[in-house]
């Protein structure tokens, strides 16, 4: 009985795997060949080196977009986290009749554009935008504010918002099974609204907050839309790299090297966060019904 | 006294002239299919006498879907949608945000098929022989080229004939950049080197073309772009760093550029086209104008071109053929806000397109704004396109000269 289970779970999971083989693992393989080869105006040629991979850590310019994208990715992931904290208990207990609509607008909005969202940003922030406006038509600034837009703070806030509604369904799915009664039982026994929050409702959303954090951190770090339309000059991260080199000067190599080194820095991340996890213990919290 | 244009075009006039006529003495001598059968092989491209073939020309019958490669606006869809719906075409439309994201898509298609038609500017004409990425044009299918004005059908301006007869290219629409500014905001720029004004600061733009930009700030300084020695580099560079460090940022496109203009982001832009007036009027900015300073510009002719992808070749041709008919061509110069090739279309133009590119002054403009060659794709002497390409990633993100 168990090996007909057994043997029917591995033929509903093949297709799935097959495809996971076929269209990721494989173009991954090759991405990694490419990595070690030399990449010149779209063709890539052996011999094996590391040469790409010296140049991704010896160049000045990709050290400073690693740092830029370093910075923008724990701030976008940081902010989004601490925003939709919040937003999500709110949904979870609240008994208002918003509830339905407040969700309806999370959802809602994925529906709009990726480059669309980015320039409402630039609308808001620009020279001309409503902040610089507004606030010179209550004669608080004479010139606009200039530092509101083309930066590395520009980035991170348009990735916050674009970001802000997964985050507040993953914690808002934590939430779920954290029954109200939880919170009741606790103040029974003499915890405080910040005891609550601290013995119970944060070790129980520690794990789905962390993978929203690296959820968030991993695309951030490696956008490369965003620092175009809102970054300038010090907001280029180093995901534009990798498109540059795939796009513009054809080094596939170059380009297969970054993501490489990419990838490799967030897997240090995510083992970094499971550690942590476990060491203080929240990976093992669990509900229990 | 000879000035660059001058010397430019009677070098390379010279070159290919050269190159063209022993191309044809040797064809003459009935030694061209000895050799092309010596060099065998399946490569169409190595086949130019397909592309020349006896009788008179006839536009082949046009079907299916075609796959287009190329910027938005040039597929122009209002100009040809009588000619599509007449031969049940369908176009999937897949728009560049600039210009080397034509070979990169191409390339990434590898073998298989895919784009039909695409275009390149006389620039990029070297890189893409050297990537194999264009077939022939069979000129035999495309009755309308003899619509073609004399200039840029003639050995003059040939960027797009090889010295054996080869076709990859037929130049449909072309441009002059120079500095496109807000009138409301500044008075017209006598020269480029006034976008270094501390008044500019973070108020001009530069859009994401490497090439052009590499192309634009070699003429102000009087160097040929495909010939920049490797010891003058620093000058280009520099000249690039200065005016970038004028920006907030590189402009992800012309639109992105002009966006930033009419939010006021923006007052001048480097590398302006006159399309930009189009685009930001279509917005609501009617103020909005392209100069051309002292120093001139550059002229990019666009051409079509049938990718190596290609896999509905007559419909290829069919459209092409179709975009030399005078009015088609004049709706489409309009739509694009370009210069005409069929010199029959310059009447049907409206005037708001026609006072940038009158063709009685082509050659007074090409004097102040010459056709160029990119930089080398390979060469111990002058910077190579990889160099430039390479070089302008850095000062894109911020790197000093």
């Amino acid at each position: 009985m168990i090996r007909a289970r057994r043997a029917a779970a591995l033929l509903f999971a093949a297709p799935a795997t097959l495809g996971l083989l076929v269209f990721f693992v494989a173009p991954l393989a090759a991405f990694a060949v490419y990595s070690f080869l030399t990449g010149s105006l779209y063709e890539v040629t052996g011999p094996l080196t590391l040469e790409n991979y010296r140049e991704v850590v010896g160049s000045d310019l990709n050290r400073q977009l690693a740092r830029n994208s370093l910075v923008v990715g724990v701030l976008a992931a940081v902010a989004s986290v601490l925003f939709a904290l919040p937003i999500a208990y709110w949904l979870r207990y609240t008994t208002s009749r918003l509830k339905g609509l407040v969700l309806f607008l999370i959802v809602a909005s994925f529906l709009a554009s990726y480059l669309v969202r980015i320039y409402a940003w630039r609308t808001i922030l620009g020279s001309e935008g409503v902040i610089n406006s507004g606030l010179n038509a209550l004669g608080i600034i004479d010139a606009p504010l200039t530092f509101l837009v083309f930066n590395r703070f520009a980035v991170t806030l348009a990735l916050v918002h674009i970001y802000l509604p997964y985050v507040v369904l993953v914690l808002y799915a934590g939430l779920v099974p954290l029954k109200p009664s939880y919170l009741e039982a606790a103040q029974d026994l003499g915890a405080g609204r910040i005891e609550r929050w601290r013995r119970v409702v944060l070790p129980l959303v520690a794990a789905p907050a962390a993978s929203a954090l690296l959820f968030v951190f991993v695309l951030s770090a490696g956008d490369y839309v965003t620092p175009q339309f809102l970054g300038g000059k010090n907001g280029v991260l180093l995901g534009v790299q990798v498109q540059v080199a795939f796009t513009g000067t054809g080094d596939y190599a170059a380009g297969a090297a970054i993501s490489f080194a990419l990838l490799a820095g967030f897997l240090v991340c995510y083992a970094v966060m499971a550690l942590g996890l476990r060491l203080t213990g929240l990976s093992r919290v669990r509900f229990v019904s | 006294m000879t000035s660059g244009w001058e010397r430019y075009v009677r070098e390379e006039q010279t070159r290919r002239m050269l190159l063209r006529r022993m191309g044809l003495t040797t064809m003459a001598l009935g030694a061209g299919p000895v050799l092309l059968g010596a060099c065998g092989g399946d490569d169409e491209a190595a086949q130019p006498a397909a592309t020349q073939a006896e009788g008179p020309a006839k536009v082949p019958a046009a079907s299916g879907r075609i796959d287009y490669l190329s910027w938005e606006g040039y597929d122009v869809p209002d100009a040809l949608k009588a000619w599509k719906t007449k031969n049940g075409i369908e176009v999937k439309t897949n728009y560049i945000a600039n210009h080397d994201d034509i070979q990169a898509k191409i390339k990434a298609a590898g073998g298989s098929a895919g784009y039909d038609i695409s275009t390149y500017y006389q620039g990029y004409k070297p890189l893409y022989e050297q990537l194999k990425i264009l077939q022939p044009i069979n000129e035999q299918k495309l009755p309308n080229l003899k619509n073609l004005a004399p200039f840029w059908a003639g050995d003059r301006a040939n960027f797009w004939v090889d010295a054996d007869g080869t076709r990859t290219g037929v130049p449909w629409t072309w441009t002059t950049l120079g500095l496109t500014y807000d009138s409301a905001k500044t008075s017209e720029l006598p020269s480029y080197y006034d976008l270094l004004d501390p008044k500019f600061k973070g108020k001009v733009a530069v859009v994401d073309d490497p090439a052009g930009s590499f192309t634009l700030a070699s003429h102000v300084l009087g160097l040929q772009p495909d010939k920049v020695k490797k010891a003058d580099y620093a000058k280009v560079r520099e000249l690039l760093a200065n005016i970038i460090g004028q920006t907030t940022g590189v402009s992800a496109s012309f639109g992105d550029m002009t966006t930033k203009l009419t939010s006021g982001d923006a007052v001048v832009c480097w590398q302006g086209w006159t399309a930009m007036n189009k685009f930001a009027a279509d917005a609501g900015t009617k103020t909005v104008k392209t100069n051309f300073p002292k120093e001139g510009g550059f002229t990019a002719c666009d051409c079509w071109s049938i990718p190596s992808t290609a896999d509905n070749v007559d419909a290829a041709h069919a459209w092409i053929n179709e975009t030399l008919d005078p009015k088609v061509h004049a709706a489409a110069a309009d739509n694009v806000v370009g210069g005409v090739t069929v010199n029959a279309a310059q009447p049907m133009v409206s005037k708001a397109v026609s006072q940038f590119y009158p063709v009685e002054q082509l050659e007074a403009s090409l004097e102040k704004a010459p056709l160029y060659n990119n930089p080398p794709v390979q060469s111990d002497e002058f910077v190579t396109f990889e160099e430039m390409l390479k070089g302008w990633q850095e000062l894109k993100a911020g790197a000093k000269a």
